[in-house]
């Protein structure tokens, strides 16, 4: 929430890579480890450099007592700079920032639906759903098998293809639609590429508490330059997914289709 | 013994010349979550309008080399609101404060700086005349100079404290604005806001700002500010607040030079929110190291030969 958030330090400590093109780091990191919530994020930058220039934002994918992992695809400047840290490099870290999903009550049951780099988010949802005695399920989809990233350790996660080389045949939604005929979570929430957060409002929110989590181009992370609207439901106002989100209930904000 | 950091615009004295650029900070009370903002000359407020502006559809930013576009479209609270509920705050952290004010008629900046200058905690007002993004406003006042100078002298007329304006860097001459500026009144100018930018996202061949062109900011417009700044201060008497890509305490040094009196932190806080406590660490530090007591002796104390720069002759 902002207001906790703090600059700090993170050490490298090593990086995997566990797909193609995509990347697990981990950081010392015991300020913001031990403050941040699933859904949350942080802003990395390279203060001693000009270019890249902004911060780059992530969502944290593992936090557990001062060890921090962030999980990405190495696709740009920024990205591809925290890939080739070395251990022990230092990297800038602000956070935690932002609004995470709904806090999860025992005794009830959470879907969560992720897409490509949203897998970030699968350990540490599992990991607060174990500790809350949340039943928890994943439903994790790609373009080919080769680029799902495998979560050791992390059960109950099915998977999505959408060339049908591992798991279900299609994409992630289709395959909830398919697993909603059988059953329905407490809550239902989402991660991944906006396509698939605009099927999926459109598909459950009437039906189900759906909480999304918003992917959407940010200079600074902190509400400072106003730069990362996320239009508000039914009225000509904007929240903004660094202080609001990035996590909204799905009936609350609407995606700008076409530009 | 450490330096005098203290400068001057108009009645108004600045612990240092350190401030943030509008809209950079949001209202500058989010500053105090990353370093104690007492520290700063002045933090000087987004852009207020009457009534709240929502601002414009995403995508309002893009990263380029060494810079950034945007295209906000001045969205913000409102005066009123601004007034109720985040001056409150300021005033508990301790803040010096100016308030940058944009609007779309001329009786709407005297609106606004009429009810600014009833908060005496408002220790000055930035004028807003060259937003680049609001279409039918800001730039067009920013590039006229009849229209600038009956805006400065309306505003001029109700608001009795610190007034700067903030100039437009896409003109020929900026030189001319900082004057007529001068002529009518104003304490001080601001050289400059952002430059009119565009960049394209070459697989959907959409451009990566939503309103096309957006204003350009960051390390890659500093040299371009810093020859404005230049022109400026060979034209007017009064200080020049340098804003344009500024990331190391050495830029700030650099501009003093260059003849400003003060030096706006935009786009670096968002790389580093804390910059500002540490570019004081940077300047006191060579202050101390070059043996320099004053820091206004660094101001327009560039070593230039007036022959090379005969076009820049004060007239």
């Amino acid at each position: 929430m902002p207001g906790n958030s703090v600059l700090e330090t993170a050490i490298t400590i090593d990086t995997l890579e566990v797909a193609n093109r995509t990347f697990i780091t981990r950081f010392r990191s015991p300020k913001i480890a031990c403050m941040v919530t699933p859904g949350q994020f942080l802003m990395a930058s390279f203060p001693e450099t000009s270019d890249p220039l902004l911060p780059r934002a992530f969502s944290v994918s593992d936090a557990q007592e001062e060890t921090m992992s962030l999980l990405y695809v190495a696709v740009g400047k920024g990205t591809g700079r925290i890939a080739k840290l070395k251990p022990g490099e230092p990297v800038v870290m602000n956070g935690p920032l932002g609004r995470g999903f709904p806090d999860m009550k025992g005794g009830t049951s959470v879907w969560v639906a992720v897409g490509g780099s949203g897998a970030a988010l699968i350990p540490i949802l599992d990991r607060a759903a174990r500790k809350t005695g949340t039943e928890i399920t994943f439903y994790y989809g790609a373009r080919t098998g080769a680029q799902l990233v495998n979560l050791d350790g992390i059960k109950n996660i099915n998977h999505a293809t959408d060339d049908g080389s591992k798991g279900f045949h299609g994409n992630v939604v289709e395959m909830l639609k398919e697993e909603m005929k059988k059953g329905r979570p407490g809550q239902l929430f989402g991660c991944g590429p906006t396509p698939m957060l605009v099927a999926m409002k459109k598909g459950f929110e009437s039906q189900i508490q759906t909480y999304l989590s918003v992917e959407t181009p940010m200079a600074c992370g902190m509400g400072f330059c106003q730069g990362c609207p996320v239009r508000k439901s039914g009225e000509g106002d904007y929240y903004l997914a660094c202080k609001d989100g990035p996590v909204f209930s799905a009936a609350d904000i609407e995606f700008e289709v076409g530009r | 013994m450490s330096a005098d950091l203290r400068v001057h615009i108009g009645g108004l004295e600045l612990k240092n010349p350190l401030m943030t650029a509008s809209g950079t900070c949001g209202y500058g009370d989010e500053l105090g979550d990353y370093f104690n903002v007492s520290i700063l000359g002045a933090v000087v407020s987004k852009s207020l309008t009457l009534k709240p502006k929502i601002g414009n559809e995403p995508p309002r930013v893009a990263e380029v080399s060494c810079g950034m576009l945007n295209s906000i479209g001045l969205a913000n609270i409102g005066v009123q609101r601004f007034i109720s509920e985040k001056l409150p705050k300021l005033e508990k952290l301790g803040a010096l404060l100016i308030v940058n004010i944009a609007a779309k008629r001329a009786e709407d900046y005297v609106s606004l700086a009429d009810a600014l200058a009833k908060v005496s905690f408002v220790r000055g007002l930035e004028l807003n005349l060259s937003c680049p993004n609001v279409k039918e406003g800001g730039i067009e006042f920013g590039t006229d100079l009849g229209t600038l100078s009956s805006i400065v002298k309306l505003v001029r007329k109700v608001f009795p404290r610190t007034l700067i304006v903030k100039l437009t860097p896409n003109v020929t001459r900026i030189s001319e604005f900082a004057k007529a500026a001068e002529n009518e009144g104003a304490d001080g100018v601001t050289v400059a806001n952002t430059y009119v930018g565009m960049a394209i996202d070459i697989h959907s061949r959409l451009p990566r700002i939503h309103t096309v062109t957006g204003g350009m900011s960051g390390p890659a417009i500093k040299p371009l500010t810093m020859a404005k700044v230049f022109e400026t201060s060979k034209a007017v008497r009064i200080p020049i607040v340098a804003s344009g890509g500024v990331f190391v305490w050495q830029d700030f040094v650099e501009y003093l030079m260059a003849g400003a009196t003060a030096v706006e932190i935009g786009t670096a806080l968002f790389t580093k929110p804390d910059a500002p406590a540490r570019f004081l660490e940077g300047i006191t530090d060579y202050l101390s190291k070059e043996n320099i007591k004053r820091i206004d002796e660094l101001i327009g104390s560039l070593r230039v030969n007036p022959e090379n720069v005969p076009h820049l002759k004060r007239n």
